[in-house]
């Protein structure tokens, strides 16, 4: 068994088919990176974790900043670590709308269980840090539904709030490796050689530029919503594949308080879901180079602002959006073209989006509000939202997204690009298991739901053997 | 040719422009490293985004060779198009994450 990737898709898939005796060789095109090497959301780690250094961008009115993780453990290692459970409403409409057989709540449920205990899911045992509780407060004050989200994290002894985040170089990758999965890092799949509906060999470039190749029985493909289906593209596989991205667009905005808010290595554990599932608020790491970043767009009128980076934060709102993008392998280059549109419904929703959230953050106590768009104003209080509003568009705004999916959708629906459990049309050996099968964006942190159908889709792999 | 389409090439000199005339106190030392993380990151684009960045960055290069090219730059990077409004503001905002990452303290205005 091959499984190319090694993200929260492909580590749990690597875990459950070695342990249940299946040969699992994983490869992830990545390095390893060992949990706490590198600062939390610094530059380095865009550096030595990300894809093109953290500078990934789907095309489109505006374009749309993306990330991925591109290291061993994939997007959990550099994430801000969130736990959503899959939302079981989203997926009783999943089931329905897009005709995944068999897909049982009660299994996921049970699954989720699994998965919250191997990633020791938990709450902040003390106090949030400041800018996370600011969100609860803005909250609480114009009455809005909000809470703490616990995190895949082992929080040191004694009640603070900094511990060991439970990636999946901590858990299933080890997990696989002791029940005899071989992990190789630095290679990347360039495409899979079919013979008819079989695929038997990679074609694999090692990061000196070796070439070699890899038989294989069968073979899990788990590199994310944008390598998935380019890897299956370049290996001509296109029905349904690459059409359909979804994700969780944001805009952001920073805002100052008057005391020292700003926790540089760490992101607040609040979000306000009063609008869910079409809008969301949450909080953005903050390091004074990300401010900087937030405070770009009008940089003249913002700049001051920076001189007291401790008293900062930036936050986000989210949308659930209906628009789509597609990713394209275009031949003779190495990566794929990537585009995104919003619709008419999306850039309304993103422009409440930022005022409620400039709102909240007002009633919360902020001093000055400082969004993210070009020729924004300084909102010191609510009668300036007017003017925020007004001047808004979404072509003038920083968006970007850090959740992709969608863009191998699960099911027997026409519109689909895998079978019921991950088996991509037209193959025989074949499957995806990672966040290119959730059908639609799930308007939550979505790792937690991809963890779900991977170790569904695998178990269901290990009982058809 | 492949000289001329580098990012060294195209990208160093448009950067350590636009830090002179946003960011005139800034040190020297502290515009050349932040230089150098932008043509870092600009090499290391995946293919299209560099290809259409390292295009448009051509264009912003010429420039730098006219009279009066901060107006005429200032009007590319107010085109809502993707990659042309956009390359001045991926230099900006790599060149000053890198800045304030590694010295908070630079100073943000004269």
């Amino acid at each position: 068994m091959l499984i190319v990737g090694s993200g929260p898709g492909g580590a749990t898939t690597a875990a459950l088919l070695a342990e249940a005796g299946v040969d699992v060789l994983i490869l992830e095109e990545g390095p390893w990176v060992d949990q706490g090497a590198v600062a939390p959301f610094s530059l380095e780690q865009m550096e030595r974790q990300y894809r093109s250094g953290g500078v990934t961008v789907a095309l489109g009115l505006p374009s749309i900043a993306y990330t991925e993780g591109a290291c061993a453990g994939g997007g959990s290692e550099v994430n801000s670590g969130l736990y959503w459970r899959p939302p079981l409403d989203v997926f009783e409409r999943w089931r329905r709308d897009f005709a995944i057989a068999d897909l049982d709540l009660d299994e996921i449920g049970q699954i989720a269980d699994e998965v919250e205990t191997a990633l020791d899911v938990s709450y902040v045992p003390g106090e949030p840090t400041p800018q996370s509780q600011v969100l609860s407060r803005g909250a609480a004050a114009v009455g809005w539904r909000h809470g703490e989200i616990p995190r895949w994290m082992r929080y040191s002894q004694g009640g603070g709030r900094t511990g060991q985040r439970r990636s999946m170089t901590l858990t299933y990758l080890p997990r696989a490796v002791a029940a005899g999965a071989r992990l190789a890092v630095g290679c990347r799949v360039s495409r899979l050689e079919r013979n008819g509906p079989r695929a038997g060999t990679a074609h694999v470039t090692s990061d000196t530029g070796a070439s070699s190749t890899v038989e294989f029985r069968d073979v899990f493909v788990c590199g994310g919503a944008i390598q998935t289906p380019a890897l299956l593209q370049r290996s001509g596989l296109r029905r349904n594949i690459g059409m359909s991205l979804a994700v969780h667009p944001t805009v952001k905005l920073a805002a100052r308080f008057g005391d020292a808010i700003n926790v540089v290595d760490d992101v607040p554990v609040h979000q306000v879901k009063e609008f869910a599932p079409d809008l969301s608020f949450g909080g953005s790491a903050s390091h004074p180079g990300l401010l900087a970043l937030a405070l770009l767009d009008h940089w003249r009128e913002f700049r001051p602002a920076l001189r007291d980076w401790e008293r900062l934060s930036v936050y986000y709102a989210a949308i659930t959006s209906e628009g789509r993008g597609r990713v394209v392998a275009l031949p003779g280059l190495r990566d794929p073209l990537v585009t995104y549109w919003l619709t008419g419904r999306d850039r309304r929703l993103l422009a409440s989006g930022l005022s409620r959230l400039a709102l909240l953050l007002l009633e919360a106590g902020a001093d000055e509000v400082y969004p993210s768009f070009r020729g924004a104003p300084t909102v010191r209080r609510r009668r300036d939202l007017a003017d925020m509003a007004a001047r808004f568009s979404v072509a003038k705004a920083s968006v970007m997204t850090v959740h992709l999916c969608s863009t191998v959708p699960i099911g027997q629906h026409p519109a689909c690009g895998a079978d019921s459990f991950g088996r991509v049309h037209g193959t025989e050996n074949v499957y995806v298991n990672d966040s290119s099968l959730l059908p639609t964006a799930p308007g939550v942190n979505p790792q937690a739901s991809v963890m779900a159908f991977a170790v569904r889709n695998a178990r269901r792999y290990v009982e058809s053997r | 040719m492949r000289h001329v389409i580098s990012p060294v090439f195209v990208v160093a000199p448009f950067a350590e422009r636009l830090l002179i005339r946003d960011l005139p106190h800034l040190p020297s030392d502290r515009r050349a490293a932040a230089v150098d993380v932008v043509v870092a990151r600009v090499a290391g684009l995946p293919s299209v985004t560099r290809a259409g960045a390292l295009l448009i960055g051509i264009v912003h290069r010429l420039l730098l060779v006219l009279p009066a090219t901060a107006p005429v730059s200032d009007a590319l990077a107010r085109v809502p198009l993707p990659f042309l409004g956009d390359y001045p503001r991926l230099v900006r905002s790599l060149a000053y994450a890198s800045i304030w990452e590694r010295w908070p303290d630079t100073p943000v205005s004269p």
